[in-house]
This record gives C-alpha cells, structure tokens and sequence, in this order.
C-alpha cells in the first residue's frame, strides 16, 4: 500500500502537470533540418534534378484557367531559356537576389533551418539569416492599421497537442521588380539551380501549417494555402523536413559574401573574379556593382 | 490584350529573377554542353561564402602552370556532405571535373573529383550512382 503521505504529493504534482498551460511543454525539436528533395549538390544547384523535382512533388495547385495559362507561358519561356544555357549558349543574367522569403523557405529551400519553441513564440532560423517569428501567445494578427506586407508575413500560430498550427498572411515576393499580387511558387532543380513556376499567390494568400514530428528524425508540415484571387479551391500540401545528422550546429550561409563575393557582373554577364590575397580591398571596377570584387583579369 | 501581354512580360522578368535567386546567379557564364578533366596542384582552398573556390595550378599546352579558380557551392552545403575547410591543402594532386567558362578564362562549375589519395572526392558519383548525390 502507497503511504498516505506519498500519495498526496504525487497527485499534487500530477494535478500541478496538468494545470500548466500546453504551450509550456515545449516538444523537443532541437537540430538542424533540411527539406526532403531540396537538398544542394557540390556544385552549386541541387542533387536531384529538376525533372525529379516535378515528379516527387507532384504539385498540382487549384489554379484558375488563366492563371494556370500565364503559368504555361512563363514555364514555356524558362524551359527554352534552361535549354539554351545547356547548349552552350550565352544568355542574359538577371541580379540575384538573397532572400528565399515565404512560403518557399518553407516547401523549396537549400537552406537548412533550426526551430526553437518557446511558451510565447516559436522562431525559426534558417542558415542564410532568415528568420520566421510565429507568435503563440494568443494575440490574433497584427491588426491591419500597423501592417504591410513583407517576404515572411505576419504569423501567428498555437499548439494542437505536439503539433503547431501557424497562421501566416500579408505575404509579398522577396524578389525585385514583383507587384504585390505576384508571389512565385517554384520548384527547382539541377546542378545549375533550374527553377519552374508552379503557381503564385496574390496579396490575399493565407496559410495554414501544421508542423508535427513524426519521428525523431523528421518534422511534416503540412500547408494549406487558400488565394481568392487565382485559385479555384484550398491547396494542401505536405513537406518533410528530415535532420541534418552530419552537423550539430547552424553553418553560416552569406549570399552576399564576406568580402570574397568573386562573381560581379561585368559587361552583363556574371564571371570569376581572381581571389584576394592583397589584404586590403582595393576599387572595384567602374562597370561592376558597388561593394563587388574587382575584375583583373 | 496588350495589358494582358505586359503583365504577362513583367512575370516573366520576374520568373527570370526568381530562378536567379534560387542559386545566388545565375549558371550562364558556365557552358553547361561541355565537362573537361583538368589535372594539378591545389594551391589555395578559399572556404569563403557565398561560394567555395579550388585554386589549383594547372599546366597549359606549353608547360606553363597557370591558377585556375574552381567554383563550388556553399561551406553551409558542402558540410552537410562531409567537407571541410581541410579537406584539400596546398600541395594536394587532384584531378578535377568541371564545366568550363563561357568566356574561356581559366575557371569553372566544380562537378566531381579525384582527391590527392586517388580516391573520388566527397559528392562524386560513383558509377553505380549515376550521379552526385
């Protein structure tokens, strides 16, 4: 027979257990991950290609016939442009940019990321120095007096169990020269980072996650976008997220650089600069962008 | 029509940019149609980002070593696959597979490679692989 005495302490603390507030038992998804079929190459793009990509994903957003239209035709555009580099010939470049943004950060992305819950707030930060902050506190969304939108919205979220649901609007692209109903969504493949329009999202795009570990060594999320503008209907999708099992830390990445960005635009078209061994930076040449390496070849 | 054209050309620009995005620039100044083996001494590793660089010495058609500048992806990417920043040193013998420059300057897109132990270099497809993974 339990004492008396020890009975009453453990229902105590049982009781106690049970009246903390969910969110205070954070689940435990400390390490880093990466998105299942995003994973880069050696070389600079991604290990499968992007023929690959398309047939895992076997995404098929509810478009509108003239959405899905503009999409043929920009696809159709991107397909002679991906086959005219692999013949060889020269192509105009374009300026990158260095910001995945939402949601491709979260379905499409090379770049590992860390989650820390915490009772109020979930963050999320990813190694190129993105970061989402999802807001479980109870707050509803920013009310709209005070908001604008941005690559990575305004995100609340809640926990259902071990399982967090975020609630992300007010979404634009990250990339120049985008109206604010232009959002892509891409897949993207191949050694040279080949990318092809999937859908986009207008300014009215809302998305649902819900984020749960299915085993120790991989997170699903699974997204439900819903866009009244080009889409017929609510369109679910699901990512794994599998652990980095090589690493047990964050690893800086900089698409800017660190003062060694060896790719600068010259006459139009991207090169390799030599490396810099001076010690001391010296001009960059008048027909390359402020801040890149110098051309001395 | 012609707003619809418009729109439709400023989506493309903007399809155009994103792709870029998505790999830090663009793949262009590489040529794609062709690889070539290029044979020398390592003589820098740069672990810089946004991307790795092989410096290696390589001899021209007459004898004469010349630096090449091997471009690879990310130090975030390649430890996911077991680099390091010690994985070549000045010095090392390595042979290397690469997509040439557009412009014929002594670079290129790093592919695959024999490392100075003669073994393949982490990421090379062995022939069973088919490809890098």
């Amino acid at each position: 027979m339990i004492p008396r005495r020890l009975a009453l302490t453990a229902g105590i603390l049982l009781c106690c257990t049970a009246c903390l507030p969910a969110q205070t038992r954070m689940p435990d998804w400390s390490g880093q991950w990466e998105i299942a079929g995003a994973a880069p190459s050696v070389s600079g793009g991604f290990k499968d290609s992007l023929d690959q990509v398309l047939k895992e994903m076997q995404w098929s957003p509810p478009n509108r016939p003239e959405v899905q239209a503009k999409v043929n035709q920009i696809d159709a555009e991107e397909r002679k442009r991906i086959a005219a580099i692999k013949r060889g010939e020269e192509v105009a470049v374009t300026g990158p940019t260095c910001t995945f943004g939402f949601p491709m950060i979260m379905i499409d992305s090379p770049l590992m990321f860390e989650i820390l819950p915490t009772p109020k707030e979930t963050v999320l930060i990813f190694s190129g120095r993105e970061v989402r902050h999802v807001y479980t506190d109870g707050r509803d969304h920013t009310p709209k007096d005070d908001l604008w939108p941005t690559p990575w919205g305004d995100s609340i979220g809640h926990w259902e169990g071990d399982t967090l649901v975020i609630d992300t609007i007010e979404v634009k692209s990250p990339f120049p020269g985008t109206g604010p109903d232009y959002l892509p969504v891409l897949a993207a493949g191949g050694e040279a980072g080949q990318a092809l329009l999937v859908t986009y999202l207008s300014s009215r795009a809302h998305f649902v996650e819900q984020i749960r570990m299915v085993d120790r060594d991989h997170l699903e999320n699974q997204m439900t976008i819903t866009d009244p503008v080009d889409f017929t209907a609510p369109w679910h999708l699901t990512r794994t997220y599998r652990r980095v099992k090589s690493l047990n830390r964050m690893v800086y990445e900089s698409c800017e650089g660190e003062g060694e960005d060896r790719n600068p635009i010259v006459n139009g078209h991207y090169t390799i600069a030599p490396p810099r061994r001076e010690g001391f930076p010296t001009p960059a040449p008048t027909n390359a962008p402020a801040g890149q390496a110098p051309v001395t070849k | 029509m012609s707003r619809v054209l418009n729109c439709s050309l400023i989506a493309v620009a903007a399809m155009l940019t994103a792709s870029s995005a998505l790999a830090h620039h663009s793949f262009a100044m590489f040529d794609q149609s062709k690889t070539v083996t290029i044979q020398g001494t390592v003589k820098d590793f740069r672990w810089t980002n946004p991307h790795v660089f092989i410096q290696i010495m390589v001899k021209n058609d007459a004898g004469v070593e010349e630096e090449w500048s091997i471009e690879m992806t990310s130090p975030e990417h390649l430890v996911r696959v077991g680099w390091k920043p010690g994985t070549l040193k000045p010095g090392d013998k390595i042979t290397l597979n690469i997509h040439p420059m557009h412009d014929g300057s002594d670079g290129g897109q790093y592919l695959s490679g024999i490392g100075p132990d003669g073994q393949p270099l982490i990421g090379t497809p062995t022939p069973s692989q088919g490809q890098a993974k």
